[in-house]
């Protein structure tokens, strides 16, 4: 069975999963106590926090209204520095490429709101190279992807060694040959 | 009507040719290369593919590989280990393994087998060649002379292996001596009761020094914590002063001042590093060593020991709520090449070390002879050597 990672499983807790997702995940809870008490773990969490759920109330369009107000005090104090010979040109203020420098601002400030009001949170590990243990070897991911696992080919016992520079072992006794064998996987 | 018919039959269509794509298929012997050199003191003898599978997932291919490869020793010393190196796509997404086998004891002349079971994932566009590459990485004989291009420094790797493994048979036979068969049999026990006392640890290491967890690290705070240390008075290295970033069941950016005690330089230091969770219960963790950081340490000299991965660790598939760490040094190459690895009395020395470590890659593969074989069979076997 594959589990759903913690981060799904935070948002599920949340309620912030997309509906299909919710229904896969839901699906998976009902069968998986192990991941029903993660899912437990993170309500008990949200309810000793209750801050992280009370983010104060931003108004985004007055911070916009204010930074483009900035932006524009700041063209204008560009101006005064500029020197004496050069005349403030006030009526052509939004012209050329003093123009496009708000406009594009004003951009940038719209889709910052869009994305900071979606919510989404931020995974740090989203594409990272890791080395994972499983129950039947050691994986290399990059994200999601699986790019290599030595598997323990059954093993009863096995011994797992993390390396500190990126690699992971896996000692076992062979079933097949009878011999000690040590897999190694690198994340690099 | 008529138009519903059609979608019925596109998307029947569709299904099957979906079920058709996520079909198995047998692997084709000329899948897997494997690459000796010319002068190997090895010969691939034969390989069976046994139940390896490839199966289409979308644009990607899935590999179930089970290979049993057999090589011949066609040197003239005895082979005492052997190091393959196992690559999938070795380009920008790939993947590097390897499986060493240690503990061998091939003549010249005889065959032994190799069992290689992997999983790898591969686009199934991917123009020719062979899906997994299986190399010779070091061969390491009876007199710890070795051959091979040591990519992934098996030459060190495996020599420490087989000096633990001489110190190892030559305890046991001494107890043999002194104690004849009991205590032979007392010490397989002991060793058979601290394979079953070890504690279970899952991990994870991600590359990078990001916390990889954000819930976890809002509820348990990244702090530092100073490592203590368990210190061999006759090794080469001392122990100064050491820390990691913790938080919850995460370590990360490992750190440890050492000192070189002897007029030797050294080419790499290996940690050995315990934790103990928030009940008290202690865990082996894993290594530190001192590879890819540009580490030096002349004679007489001090140098720092770190990486910059973070490691999650977890038991019973909950994170381990990490109290505190504990190092000690695992292994030493000299500028020379020559290893140290420490003596049974440091090991048994340290109640800590004595109850956490697992048994040496010797231990156990004699344990298990005792297990399957019996008493004789392990006598037979510690007289070969």
């Amino acid at each position: 069975m594959r589990h759903p990672n913690q981060a799904a499983l935070a948002l599920h807790a949340g309620g912030d999963l997309g509906p299909f997702r919710r229904w896969i995940t839901a699906r998976h809870l009902a069968h998986c106590a192990a991941c029903r008490e993660e899912v437990a773990g993170f309500n008990e969490m949200r309810q000793l926090l209750p801050e992280l759920a009370e983010l104060p109330e931003i108004s985004w369009n007055r911070m916009a209204a204010e930074i483009k107000a900035n932006v524009r005090l700041g063209l204008e104090a560009g101006e005064c520095v500029r020197g004496q010979e050069m005349p403030l040109r006030r009526q052509a203020s939004m012209s050329g490429w003093r123009a496009a420098v708000a406009f594009a601002s004003v951009i940038v400030l719209v889709a910052g709101c869009m994305v900071l009001e979606n919510g989404t949170p931020m995974v740090a590990h989203a594409a990272e190279r890791s080395v994972e243990s499983t129950r039947y070897g050691i994986e290399v991911q990059t994200g999601e992807q699986r790019m290599l696992g030595l598997m323990n080919g059954g093993a009863q016992r096995v011994i797992y060694t993390l390396d500190a520079q990126g690699s992971m072992g896996a000692r076992y006794i062979d079933p097949e040959t009878g011999s000690v064998t040590i897999n190694t996987v690198y994340a690099q | 009507m008529h138009s519903k018919t059609k979608i019925r039959v596109a998307i029947w269509g569709l299904l099957g040719a979906a079920a058709l794509l996520a079909q198995d298929a047998p692997l084709a012997t000329s899948s897997v290369s494997i690459d000796l050199p010319k002068d190997s003191p090895v010969a691939f003898m034969g390989m069976t593919t046994g139940s390896s599978r490839t199966t289409a997932r979308g644009a990607a291919l899935v590999l179930d590989l089970n290979l049993s490869l057999t090589l011949r020793n066609i040197s003239s010393n005895r082979i005492h280990g052997v190091t393959l190196r196992v690559v999938s796509q070795e380009v920008a997404m790939g993947g590097v393994g390897s499986v060493f086998q240690p503990g061998l004891n091939v003549g010249p002349g005889e065959a032994f087998p190799v069992h290689i079971a992997t999983k790898l994932m591969r686009p199934a566009q991917m123009a020719g060649g062979p899906l997994l590459q299986v190399n010779l990485d070091g061969v390491l004989f009876q007199d710890l002379s070795f051959y091979g291009p040591d990519k992934l420094h098996s030459r060190r790797i495996m020599t420490a292996s087989e000096m633990e493994a001489q110190r190892d048979r030559l305890a046991l036979k001494r107890l043999l001596t002194e104690g004849g068969n009991p205590a032979l049999k007392d010490a397989m026990l002991k060793i058979l009761a601290r394979q079953e006392a070890a504690p279970e640890i899952q991990g994870r290491i991600v590359r990078g020094h990001t916390i990889t967890n954000v819930a976890l690290a809002a509820i348990a705070p990244e702090r530092q914590e100073q490592f203590a240390f368990v210190q061999f008075p006759d090794g080469p290295i001392q122990l100064l002063r050491g820390s990691a970033l913790i938080a919850g069941g995460e370590a990360r950016t490992p750190s440890i001042e050492v000192a070189n005690r002897t007029d030797r330089p050294v080419k790499y230091v290996e940690l050995g590093w315990l934790l103990t969770d928030s009940n008290g219960r202690a865990y082996m963790a894993g290594e530190l060593p001192s590879t890819g950081t540009g580490f030096s340490l002349p004679a007489r000299g001090a140098s720092t020991v770190s990486q910059q991965n973070t490691l999650e660790f977890s038991t019973g598939g909950k994170p381990l709520s990490i109290r505190s760490l504990t190092s000690f040094v695992n292994q030493v190459e000299f500028a020379d090449g020559t290893v140290w690895v420490p003596t049974r009395q440091n090991l048994e020395a340290d109640p800590l070390l004595l109850r956490v470590m697992e048994p040496s890659v010797e231990e156990e593969r004699l344990a298990n002879l005792y297990v399957t074989k019996g008493l004789p069979a392990l006598v037979d076997e510690l007289r070969k050597y």
